[in-house]
């Protein structure tokens, strides 16, 4: 029997792997042997060098007799799913168990469809397609809807909607510049109501007053309802077709069961 | 006692990262994937204790500022983050920490929906489920939305009234289930030398304080405001399309302010942790003894629900008189009977209660630490058990009990032959359950002239197996995250399929077409849709049951910190 060891200069592991040599009997065994031992002194040094034979610790302390066999050496990586010996237990039934499932799995449906849930940007679809800046702002609406308390938030995350602007997703307050070129871009499409709000955030972002700032966005989300009633269908991104012209036949088949397909005479 | 996961585990690395996969699993979960981003981030920065500015954040996690913005506001709201003014003084950026402790709770929701219901009814568990989805609310806001939705469920021409919603609010704040959020810190907006204002007695003005006040620092904490709130709950009208649903997701815009605004309450977890570590322990008395015993024990824990602390060791002393008289009315056991109970639960091994004097017919004490030990050590063993057979198990329990041993001690005593012996130990070693101590007869440490004893410690232990725990519910959350993705066509149709159902039959249409309709998801798929929910409910089931363990494990460790420092 050999024994190798491996000492890391003055550290405190000693891993021995017990191999063993070919030629002697197999016993087939499954599992590597792993003895770590505490600071290694001169004692195991000095047998390295002296004799490989002996072996260097006592082996009835650690339980080997002499004339065993060891188990065989690894040759490869352990399987990432090795073969269990004991399987698990069931998981546990019952009410409560299956309640707790029907709360968790509810919860998450829940959360899902809370204006707090933020969707990430839909995935581009294989072509860029002329509806898609017609559909976008569609997905939006769910991030004006939630605002929260701004007194318990950090000054820096403040951020104000423009329903109207073209990405739906709200810019800073803080960066004047950018807001101002967004604004003349989209002073170019807006229908005179949406120029009068307009007004009314820029006067919001000049002044620093934050009770003005609250009270302002407060109308302007009261206008918000009103203002949506009325673009809906037709002045959105001011086109000349109704929203419906730019669906691409995905949403078919949900509400048109009632014989519109029958050509009438 | 408790079923353990046996999932498969693999070597853990630097501690907390399973913890910090599992929050940010978690939060991906359920809040959405750009938060998940921020927090992986603001936790995962090894030198400063994971507090980050808002730039680093958006530098780190390649996302927009709008985006990072909004989802902070996300995580603030629900308690997950916290900002603080800037270590650097008061012109230096605000950061913002996670607690991943708070996001390890998302995990539990469940229970604790479970647990107002079992307490509280109806009402209590959809005013917790709301908080919980939102992070927090009004008194008022809360009881509109929970009146609301219970009118829905109520029969035509019922509608739940505002009052008894309130009331039950009410209780639950009583009980301290609920409290008031903390007031914000003033994030570096006034200058230092603002003296704080006088509903926040406790804030650190400077920003050199690292302490964040826990809520319950606040003397408000647990007090009604007085709010002028009277109606009844709206029934919603079944959305017809698209756009009413959208609307009813609006907010309201009530133009009545109800006296509470800019007061918000949030659930108070750390006592439902000590309502779930009382039922466990009444669990395990009428496991292990019966079930008069048990009752005799949630009585002692329900009298000293208020009496005790948080972090007591033991509960407060309770005669037997008292005892006696607070039992619930329907167990009639005589005086003597309740003492002999008293004096066989005293004798228990298990040690759940102790004898703490002798006045007003002797004074009984719950031991709290000492039963989550034992019952942390009855999970490592049921542990040890299920993965490497029930020998091995007793050569464990062996080693817990005795500390430390020879290996032919270890033969002896476990009465296993010492070839088999040898193996176990050398697999329980390799696992890292069953360490070697050292003991020299000469100071050279040479192999032949020292002891090597065999020994279990169980915090640490206790310790690698909440890692384990907490890998374990990643991989569950992973997997099931894998499943839906891989099947997301097949559900994309289903879901499709439905809806074109519940719209055909809310339009009157006859059979012939909702079969046909049915008829569009052929059977193999709707084999495969069985499959795929069925695995995703076990996923789900056994996420619930790892938690489980979770909590116990952890408040365990939890226990042995509060009573060491």
């Amino acid at each position: 029997m050999t024994l190798h060891s491996n000492t890391q200069g003055g550290s405190t592991q000693l891993n021995c792997a017990l191999k063993q040599t070919e030629g002697s009997g197999s016993r087939p065994c499954s599992i590597q042997l792993l003895i770590r031992f505490d600071p290694v002194r001169s004692g195991v040094m000095a047998g390295r060098g002296r004799g490989r034979r002996a072996m260097t610790f006592s082996v009835d302390a650690v339980g080997i007799s002499r004339g065993e066999s060891l188990p065989p050496s690894m040759q490869q990586p352990t399987p990432v799913f090795p073969v269990m010996e004991h399987k698990p237990l069931p998981l546990a039934v019952g009410e409560e168990a299956e309640y707790l499932l029907a709360l968790k799995q509810e919860f998450r449906g829940a959360m899902k469809s809370l204006p707090c849930f933020i969707q990430p940007a839909a995935a581009r679809r294989d072509v860029e397609r002329y509806s898609d800046k017609y559909h976008s702002s569609e997905l939006t609406d769910s991030l004006v809807e939630w605002t929260p308390d701004w007194r318990r938030v950090p000054r820096e995350l403040r951020v104000h909607v423009r329903k109207a602007h073209r990405d739906g997703v709200s810019v800073s307050v803080s960066d004047r510049v950018q807001s101002g070129q967004k604004k003349k871009l989209m002073k170019e499409k807006e229908v005179l109501l949406k120029l009068e709000t307009l007004e009314k955030k820029e006067e919001q972002a000049s002044s620093e007053d934050e009770g003005e700032e609250k009270k302002k966005k407060k109308e302007e989300e009261e206008e918000e309802p009103e203002e949506e009633e009325y673009d809906e269908e037709e002045f959105e991104e001011e086109t000349d077709y109704i929203m419906s012209y730019f669906d691409n036949g995905e949403e078919f088949g949900g509400d048109s069961e009632d014989n519109m397909d029958e050509a009438v005479y | 006692m408790h079923r353990a996961c046996t999932g498969e585990t693999r070597a853990s690395g630097a501690r907390g990262a399973g913890e910090r996969k599992c929050c940010a699993v978690c939060v991906d979960n359920e809040k959405s994937h750009v938060s998940s981003g921020g927090l992986k981030t603001s936790a995962e920065k090894d030198d400063s204790p994971g507090a980050q500015n808002l730039r680093t954040i958006i530098h780190e996690t390649d996302t927009s500022l709008d985006l990072v913005k909004k989802s902070l506001c996300v995580l603030v709201q629900h308690g997950t983050c916290v900002f603080s003014s800037g270590r650097k003084g008061p012109g230096s950026p605000t950061e913002y920490q996670t607690c991943s402790n708070w996001i390890l709770r998302i995990l539990r929701y469940p229970r604790y929906i479970y647990a107002a219901k079992t307490l509280y009814g109806d009402t209590g568990e959809l005013i917790i489920e709301e908080l919980l989805q939102r992070g927090h609310m009004t008194l008022s806001s809360t009881v509109k939305t929970v009146a609301d939705r219970l009118t829905q469920n109520m029969e035509e021409g019922h509608s739940m009234d505002y009052g008894e919603v309130s009331n039950t609010f009410s209780k639950l704040v009583e009980t301290h289930f609920l409290q008031r959020c903390p007031p914000p810190p003033r994030a570096g907006t006034k200058d230092s030398s603002t003296p704080a204002t006088p509903a926040t007695p406790a804030t650190p003005a400077t920003p050199a304080s690292t302490a964040v006040p826990t809520p319950e620092s606040f003397p408000d904490c647990y007090k009604i405001p007085h709010v002028t709130l009277a109606g009844r709950g709206k029934r919603q009208l079944s959305a017809e399309d698209g756009e009413d649903q959208r609307n009813a997701k609006k907010p309201k815009l009530d133009s009545q302010t109800h006296g509470d605004e800019g007061i918000y309450w949030q659930v108070n977890f750390e006592r439902f942790h000590l309502h779930f570590r009382d039922q466990a322990i009444v669990t395990a008395v009428a496991n292990k003894l019966d079930q008069t015993s048990s009752e005799i024990v949630r009585t002692m824990l329900r009298m000293s629900e208020v009496t005790t602390s948080p972090t007591a060791a033991c509960t407060k002393p309770l005669s037997a008189n008292e005892i006696f008289r607070s039992l619930p009315g329907s167990y009639n056991i005589s005086r003597p009977i309740l003492d002999q109970y008293l004096t066989l639960l005293v004798d228990d091994p298990m040690e759940f209660v102790g004898k703490a004097g002798e006045s007003g017919g002797g004074m009984y004490v719950v031991n709290l630490h000492k039963a989550l030990a034992n019952l942390a050590r009855a999970t490592i063993e049921s542990v040890v058990q299920e993965r490497f057979g029930s020998r091995s198990a007793r050569i464990f329990r062996l080693l817990l009990r005795k500390r430390h041993l020879e290996q032919k001690q270890v033969e002896d005593f476990a009465m296993v032959p010492a070839k088999e012996a040898k193996d176990m130990l050398y697999t329980l070693l390799s696992q890292n359950l069953v360490q070697l101590q050292e003991v020299p007869k000469t100071p050279d440490y040479a192999p032949s002239r020292t002891f090597y004893l065999y020994t279990v410690n169980q915090l640490p232990t206790a310790r690698m197996l909440l890692q384990n725990c907490y890998k374990t519910v990643a991989n569950l959350i992973e997997r099931r995250l894998f499943e839906t993705k891989e099947s997301k066509r097949l559900l994309e149709k289903s879901q499709r399929i439905e809806a074109i159902l519940a719209s055909l039959q809310a339009g009157g249409a006859e059979p012939e077409q909702l079969t046909e309709v049915e008829e569009m998801i052929t059977t193999t798929e709707k084999q495969q849709l069985e499959a795929l929910r069925l695995h995703i409910n076990k996923l789900d089931s056994a996420e619930n049951q790892v938690d489980e363990t979770i909590f116990l494990l952890e408040s365990y460790v939890i226990s042995t910190a509060t009573s060491t420092s």
